[in-house]
């Protein structure tokens, strides 16, 4: 955004309409990528729990999950975080409305999915187009992954 | 991929002057998204996202000692994507105000701010030439900005490619987070966090990011051999 503005500059904005074409974006933002995200969480958690699964996940998960304060099924938050940051809130925040996970274990989870956060995509909008080689995906894959590990920690001892 | 003449403007550290206002624009979404005045007394908690934001209201009234009430229009007891549609909406007023803010503070130089005061950091934190400020501010709010001028970064030759896996390793976690954090993210879930502030996640994830970037820092100097 700092970068385009010496253009910006060029016609005088006033508070209001910045804050409309502002709201006009975050509408924009709200409805045609949130509004998916979101769906597909919840039809994901629907459908976890209409096969049983989630408490698989939960029960499988539940030992690693511990280390950091949180219940086995928080995983599944954390997996739909590598294709899409929103998918993995959406995810976070239906278990949470869903009784599943308490305000505190959002608070430890939601760095750790934003931080693994869609790196899938990333792989080709961000590793690709700044031109790093595909050997060492792997490492950078690593080293989110350790990230996500660090800050739950932290936030487990902080909130 | 870029050819050298491309975006001669955003690589030129003094082409944009920081004026007081920056630093006032700054400071002010700073407060603004840390909750610091949330429960401030008088007119300063204005200055507060989750006080803007206010509240729905409630579906009708109770009666004594009977019965539930929904806290908003998405009602209780929903399930599925019926549920998650109307959630959704419940969410987008957040957006839409953290969005309005946010053009305002980019517009008054509140960025610009950052950068001049990230520049000097980067050295010290990240091993990286003052002028991948520009980058990685725009990287902070789009992963696709920061991604193209880091690249244009490299082809002029201002990073080598030790620097260039740091940067990398700092930019692929939680991408663009002021964006996907602060402008959208924040309305998602600020209002489930049971009064735990923005400010305290956001520390930990940026934290986390130069941890992450220093650790392929670590291994880039070790490992890789610079192609000359």
């Amino acid at each position: 955004m700092a970068v385009t503005q010496p253009e910006v500059k060029k016609t005088k904005k006033n508070i209001l309409d910045l804050f409309v074409e502002g709201g006009r974006k975050g509408w924009a933002t709200g409805i045609n990528t949130m509004l998916p995200n979101i769906c597909f969480a919840f039809v994901l958690i629907n459908i976890l729990e209409l096969t049983g699964l989630s408490k698989a996940i939960g029960i499988i998960f539940n030992p690693v999950m511990l280390i950091f304060d949180l219940p086995g099924i928080a995983a599944t938050a954390l997996a739909a975080g590598f294709f899409s940051m929103g998918g993995g809130a959406g995810v976070a925040m239906g278990l949470v409305t869903n009784g599943t996970l308490t305000a505190r274990e959002l608070a430890i989870l939601l760095p750790g999915i934003y931080l693994v956060g869609a790196t899938i995509q990333y792989m080709g909008r961000l590793l690709a187009t700044i031109g790093i080689k595909s050997k060492y995906y792997p490492h950078l894959f690593l080293i989110c992954i350790i990230n996500a590990v660090i800050a739950m920690f932290l936030m487990k001892l902080i909130v | 991929m870029i050819s050298k003449d491309k975006n001669p403007v955003e690589l030129n550290q003094d082409t944009v002057k920081v004026g007081i206002g920056g630093y006032i624009a700054l400071a002010v979404i700073i407060a603004f998204f840390s909750g610091i005045f949330q429960n401030a007394a008088g007119p300063l908690k204005a200055l507060d996202y989750t006080n803007l934001l206010g509240a729905f209201g409630k579906l009708g009234k109770l009666a004594e000692g009977g019965g539930s009430l929904a806290a908003n229009f998405r009602g209780t007891g929903g399930n599925g994507i019926r549920d998650g549609f109307m959630f959704t909406l419940t969410l987008v007023p957040g957006v839409i105000l953290s969005q309005g803010i946010m053009e305002n503070i980019v517009y008054y130089g509140g960025i610009d701010a950052a950068r001049k005061l990230l520049t000097p950091l980067l050295k010290p934190l990240l091993g990286l030439p003052g002028n991948a400020g520009v980058a990685l501010v725009g990287s902070l709010q789009s992963t696709d900005t920061g991604a193209v001028l880091t690249n244009d970064l490299y082809q002029r030759g201002q990073l080598n490619e030790r620097q260039l896996l740091t940067f990398a390793a700092f930019q692929f976690s939680c991408g663009a987070p002021i964006g996907n954090m602060v402008s959208a993210g924040a309305a998602m879930w600020l209002t489930m966090l049971g009064g735990i502030p923005l400010g305290k996640l956001l520390g930990v994830v940026f934290l986390a990011k130069f941890i992450g970037a220093n650790l392929m820092r670590i291994y880039a100097a070790k490992f890789v051999k610079e192609e000359k």
